[in-house]
């Protein structure tokens, strides 16, 4: 059954009541909709150069309107995909990219990219033949400091 | 089944079923899957071809995961709602006293968007004077798609449009056990009931088929249930392999006697009757059937796990038939009151026993909060019984557990 992790309880039963919330609550931090909050976990290393890494936590917010170089869960042709979200077409001199605008498919749909933060893999233009959404918006990213833990 | 698909988007399309607890039967299902000719209850090896042939998804019931993502949802319709009852888990009844009608249905779309945003879970809603016509507007917001959602009911010919369109045995408060009865008196749908006299539904139906009546033609007749405590609490399962032993099957009887004790104590409620009832495999025609139950009236309504369990053994004992072999078995408690409101009999009541029973049962849940069955009475299994359960098609518990989010590369 779920082991259900807890949300942070203060520690320790304390006879001073008038205390009751002085302690740190992590989920007030990085929670800003609960109900639109959820989890992931990264495998993989499609985005290291972004400093995500395999086994960190993703702090998804599902009410967030995707933006330009959000990191982001995609949904794509059956998988969930963790890239950066774009409407510029990607360039390999980065300075060139920054010039360019917005870019606009023949029917006028404003093109998307997916782009990974590692050389070892190619961005991605959205198109009509992909199964694609935007599952949800990465707001933070939980990372493991001490691995003697 | 919406739950399945806000954490498995390849889903989307794909004909799915969700089954009961044990993998038993079909207890929900996609559109996609109803138009596959999958009727509802059918036990999962009726539909096991179709899954080896690739043509339908299964999955075991996920309640952890289902009842996470119900209560996000809940919490988005009390924002809105100046009062929120919610009636199960995928079912609430907001009460819009005080908004505007001109603005509710764009309300109401704007809510669903942002439902289906946050949460991956998309709802309908039905729009009415009173319950029983909401959940006629909802089953049509539900069905057609040109609702966008929302249907609202509020004007005499949309209600006898709508009526006229619902069988009778869909209307909440008749079902199928009222429906044959009005059947066979030419009362077909929903607008053939209210067109007959309220005498004519008083006479065969009682008061509550009068309130149905009433309801359906937009007057309130049923009230919010005020924090009303369950009136019955029902532990049940089928069993992997069949039991023939009494001690067994006492076993299995005692471990959902201590599940609802525990309920009970969760409600701060105690019970005055204790049911069980024992079956075998219906679906093997080849054996002999049995299927009794029985039950026991406690002389003070109790919740502690020493009397519960007891109580059902007793009734266990009373049916209790060698030479059978049995599937399933339940323990059902009823007559609920509040554990506060106990009025004790005046004799023979031995209060002592009382008093060492609660605290016996305090200790437990104390020591059983991890959701593991470390402590337990003699006659109960060790350990957590749910490991018994089969769930080979389950999903994820993604929001509940850290061990198994989903996965991002």
């Amino acid at each position: 059954m779920a082991d259900d992790k807890p949300t942070v309880h203060a520690g320790f039963p304390s006879p001073a009541q008038d205390y009751m919330n002085s302690f740190i609550d992590l989920n007030k931090e990085l929670v800003r909709h609960p109900a639109a909050t959820f989890y992931a976990r990264v495998v993989g290393d499609s985005m290291v150069d972004a400093g995500v890494e395999e086994g960190d936590v993703l702090v998804v917010d599902k009410s967030l309107e995707p933006q330009e170089g959000d990191m982001a869960i995609c949904f794509i042709d059956g998988e969930f995909a963790l890239k950066f979200i774009s409407y510029k077409e990607p360039s390999a001199k980065s300075v060139k990219a920054k010039k360019q605008g917005v870019s606009y498919d023949i029917l006028g749909h404003r093109k998307m990219w997916l782009l990974p933060a590692n050389e070892k893999y190619p961005p991605i233009e959205v198109t009509e033949s992909n199964d694609f959404t935007i599952w949800g918006v990465v707001t933070y990213i939980i990372k493991k400091a001490c691995t003697r833990l | 089944m919406s739950c399945e698909r806000a954490f498995q988007p390849e889903l989307e399309g794909c004909p799915v079923v969700v089954l009961s607890n044990n993998d038993g039967c079909v207890v929900a299902r996609s559109n996609e899957s109803k138009a596959l000719g999958v009727p509802m209850g059918t036990p999962y090896f009726k539909v096991k071809y179709l899954v080896d042939k690739g043509k339908l998804v299964v999955r075991s019931s996920n309640y952890t995961l289902y009842g996470d993502l119900s209560a996000r949802v809940m919490s988005l319709l009390a924002e809105v709602a100046p009062k929120l009852e919610v009636y199960s888990i995928d079912e609430a009844f907001m009460n819009m006293d005080g908004v505007r009608k001109e603005d509710l249905t764009g309300l109401c779309r704007d809510l669903i968007r942002k439902i289906r945003r946050w949460t991956g879970i998309p709802v309908s809603i039905g729009i009415a004077e009173s319950k029983t016509l909401a959940k006629v507007a909802n089953h049509f917001a539900k069905k057609y798609k040109g609702y966008k959602g929302v249907c609202m009911i509020d004007t005499p010919e949309k209600m006898n449009k709508a009526l006229s369109l619902t069988p009778i045995r869909d209307v909440w408060g008749i079902g199928w056990r009222g429906a044959p009865k009005l059947e066979a008196a030419g009362v077909k749908n929903a607008l053939d009931f209210v067109s007959r006299p309220s005498e004519w539904v008083r006479e065969r139906m009682g008061i509550m088929g009068v309130r149905t009546w009433s309801e359906l033609q937009g007057i309130r007749m049923v009230e919010d249930e005020k924090d009303e405590k369950r009136k019955s609490i029902c532990t049940s399962r089928s069993f992997a392999n069949m039991i023939t032993k009494f001690d067994d099957l006492a076993q299995r009887v005692s471990d959902f006697a201590g599940k609802c004790a525990e309920k009970l104590r969760k409600d701060g409620t105690a019970a005055g009757t204790v049911g069980v009832f024992i079956h075998t495999n219906r679906f093997r025609e080849d054996l002999a059937q049995y299927y009794p139950n029985a039950c026991v009236k406690l002389d003070v309504p109790a919740n502690s796990t020493p009397e519960i369990v007891g109580a059902a053994l007793r009734a266990m004992k009373m049916v209790f038939r060698q030479g059978f072999e049995y599937k399933r078995a339940g323990v059902i408690v009823t007559d609920i009151v509040d554990a506060d409101s106990i009025q004790q009999t005046l004799f023979g009541f031995d209060s002592g026993a009382r008093d060492r029973d609660d605290r016996i049962s305090r200790v437990m849940d104390m020591v059983n909060t991890s959701g593991k069955n470390v402590l337990h009475l003699g006659t109960q299994r060790s350990g957590h019984y749910a490991d018994g359960i089969r769930r080979e098609f389950c999903s994820g518990l993604y929001t509940t557990s850290w061990d198994e989010l989903i996965e991002v590369k």
